[in-house]
């Protein structure tokens, strides 16, 4: 089976070295690392937003070879900041999401609920909290139906209630087909994907199944903390 | 829809400033002698006064305030910075030195100094080199700051750079007259010449330029979002680059330095419809155009020796002083 998304020797310059792996279909995948140890970095040369050494294929098809509107279509990626200059209201840029689908606004109304912000449509996004302009970028990357999804510490700002829906819906857009790459900063949320990669000074150290990788040795030479985590303090997703 | 009456109202508006302009100076007309004169009729001194003075002076006067504010819309969006202007950041003083080198240096070098080509080719020479320094030191989404005052560093140099040549021609009268016009922006003794020099271009550019408002809407709300959703980011910035600087450059060969057009008119177009640059792109050049016209008006109904520059000056000066003091 092609690999939905992979990268082979993977580097960009003094902040990602040698990096190779393998995403497949309907995996919802974590990324984690402490700060500094290539997160964003390691996200957004997968998405093809900044230069890199090595391979980058999306389904098989190196990523030079696949023109700017079709990699619109392919893959949204959620930045870890949600600035916004000018006063568009919600709505528009949700819709911007449909832009490598010559705006067919197929879509934009459920990304719109899926993100609870119906009630904030029509207000100026520079009128929102940090929370709220993450549900928007959010919002605006699965109006792409892209299969996929690759969001930098998308929960980070979030109040507990909408990090859940955002873990949910992670959830169900890999449960549909999609593959999805998050990055978090809360390793225990990790344990609820199905692969963990983890970073540590711009290199891959742990790639695996979250209870395999994520072991007390690990989490003391990654992230210098003396822990433990016992899964059950990990809050479970809410069933549909 | 937000805006939906407001390219109509600003085309109607535009026509009223067009016809006004044919219409005021120091021969009154009425609205019917300028439509005759327009047409071909009516009396001899209305034809003349309309098609060899007040035409050409209400199209370079359009065309110019109609890049100027496209231009200035661009910019804004291209550094996520709704304080940027042609003028503010420099790409006008450099259009402008380019335009008074040729006419201070050019008949020393053989050049016909005003001609049809050298003076537009010389100021989209000068505004680039501009523009390319106002890259170089005011990245896009630099801060504020950085960026008003790279221009106001890059402001200073080309104006040195203009003040010398000036210096250098005190003793022809008449290139030194030529040079001051473009430091204060005007319209006046503009002909057919003029129009031919800028119009075509300006018609061109903003027609290039229309089409690029979906992009630009990406664009303004980052360079990497832009891209990842499907937009050929570094190839939309050239196109950007390129038309931004063409316009401002062909505004001041015909026009000379007429600042704050480009700040002042998207910023209200702004406020009153929304920031979706596919509406907004339209209407800035609608309005930039209505704008000017209607400064120029106010030169020549106030006939105390105002300059166009000093009057879009005046009404831009305390409106870019209310928007930096606006939280942002």
């Amino acid at each position: 089976m092609t690999a939905a998304l992979q990268a082979a020797a993977l580097s960009v310059l003094g902040r990602l070295e040698d990096v190779s792996l393998d995403l497949g279909p309907r995996e919802l995948v974590a990324v984690v690392g402490p700060n500094g140890a290539g997160k964003s970095t390691l996200i957004q040369a997968l998405a093809g937003l900044l230069p890199f050494e090595g391979h980058v294929q999306w389904n098989g098809q190196p990523l030079s070879e696949i023109p700017f509107q079709e990699r619109g279509r392919r893959l949204a990626w959620v930045g870890q900041e949600a600035l916004f200059d000018f006063a568009f209201p919600v709505r528009d840029v949700v819709a911007q999401g449909r832009f490598a689908w010559d705006d067919d606004p197929a879509g934009v109304a459920e990304a719109l609920a899926a993100m609870d912000l119906e009630a904030l449509a029509d207000r100026p996004v520079t009128r929102l909290s940090g929370g709220e302009r993450h549900r928007v970028i959010l919002a605006r990357a699965l109006a792409t139906a892209a299969p996929l999804q690759l969001w930098d510490e998308p929960v980070a700002q979030l109040d507990v209630r909408h990090a859940l829906e955002v873990y949910r819906l992670a959830r169900q857009l890999a449960d549909a087909g999609g593959t999805v790459l998050v990055s978090l900063h809360d390793i225990r949320a990790a344990y609820r994907f199905d692969r963990v990669l983890v970073l540590d000074h711009g290199r891959l150290v742990g790639n695996g199944e979250p209870h395999a990788i994520l072991t007390a040795g690990l989490i003391r030479t990654v992230f210098r903390v003396e822990a433990t985590f016992v899964t059950s303090l990990v809050p479970e997703l809410p069933a549909d | 829809m937000k805006g939906r009456g407001a390219l109509p109202l600003l085309a109607l508006l535009l026509v009223a400033a067009f016809l006004a302009s044919l219409a005021f100076g120091e021969l009154r007309l009425s609205p019917m002698q300028v439509l005759e004169a327009l047409f071909g009729r009516g009396d001899e001194l209305a034809r003349t006064v309309v098609w060899d003075f007040r035409l050409p002076r209400t199209l370079v006067g359009l065309a110019a305030g109609t890049a100027l504010a496209a231009s200035g819309t661009v910019m804004q969006a291209f550094f996520r910075n709704p304080l940027a202007d042609p003028g503010l950041l420099g790409v006008s003083s450099g259009g402008a030195l380019g335009a008074v080198a040729v006419l201070a240096l050019g008949p020393s070098l053989g050049l016909a100094a005003a001609s049809l080509w050298t003076l537009p080719v010389a100021s989209v020479v000068g505004a680039f080199a501009a523009t390319g320094a106002v890259m170089v030191l005011a990245e896009r989404g630099a801060s504020t700051e950085r960026l008003l005052l790279s221009g106001v560093a890059l402001n200073a140099l080309l104006g040195a750079g203009t003040s010398f040549l000036l210096t250098v021609t005190a003793g022809h009268f008449e290139v030194n007259a030529q040079i001051l016009f473009w430091l204060m922006g005007g319209l006046e003794n503009r002909s057919w010449e003029h129009v031919w020099m800028g119009v075509p271009v300006i018609a061109l550019g903003c027609a290039l330029l229309l089409p690029l408002g979906r992009g630009l809407n990406l664009l303004s709300l980052g360079e990497q979002s832009a891209q990842s959703l499907g937009v050929d980011v570094h190839r939309l910035r050239r196109k950007l680059i390129v038309l931004a600087t063409v316009l401002t450059a062909l505004a001041t060969a015909t026009g000379g330095i007429i600042g704050f057009v480009g700040l002042v008119v998207p910023h209200v177009l702004r406020l009153a419809w929304g920031p979706d640059h596919r509406r907004l792109l339209p209407a800035a050049m609608l309005g930039g155009g209505t704008f000017l016209l209607a400064c120029d008006l106010v030169t020549r109904l106030f006939p105390i020796g105002l300059r166009l520059g000093v009057v879009t000056a005046v009404v831009g000066g305390p409106f870019f002083l209310w928007l930096l003091r606006r939280p942002r």
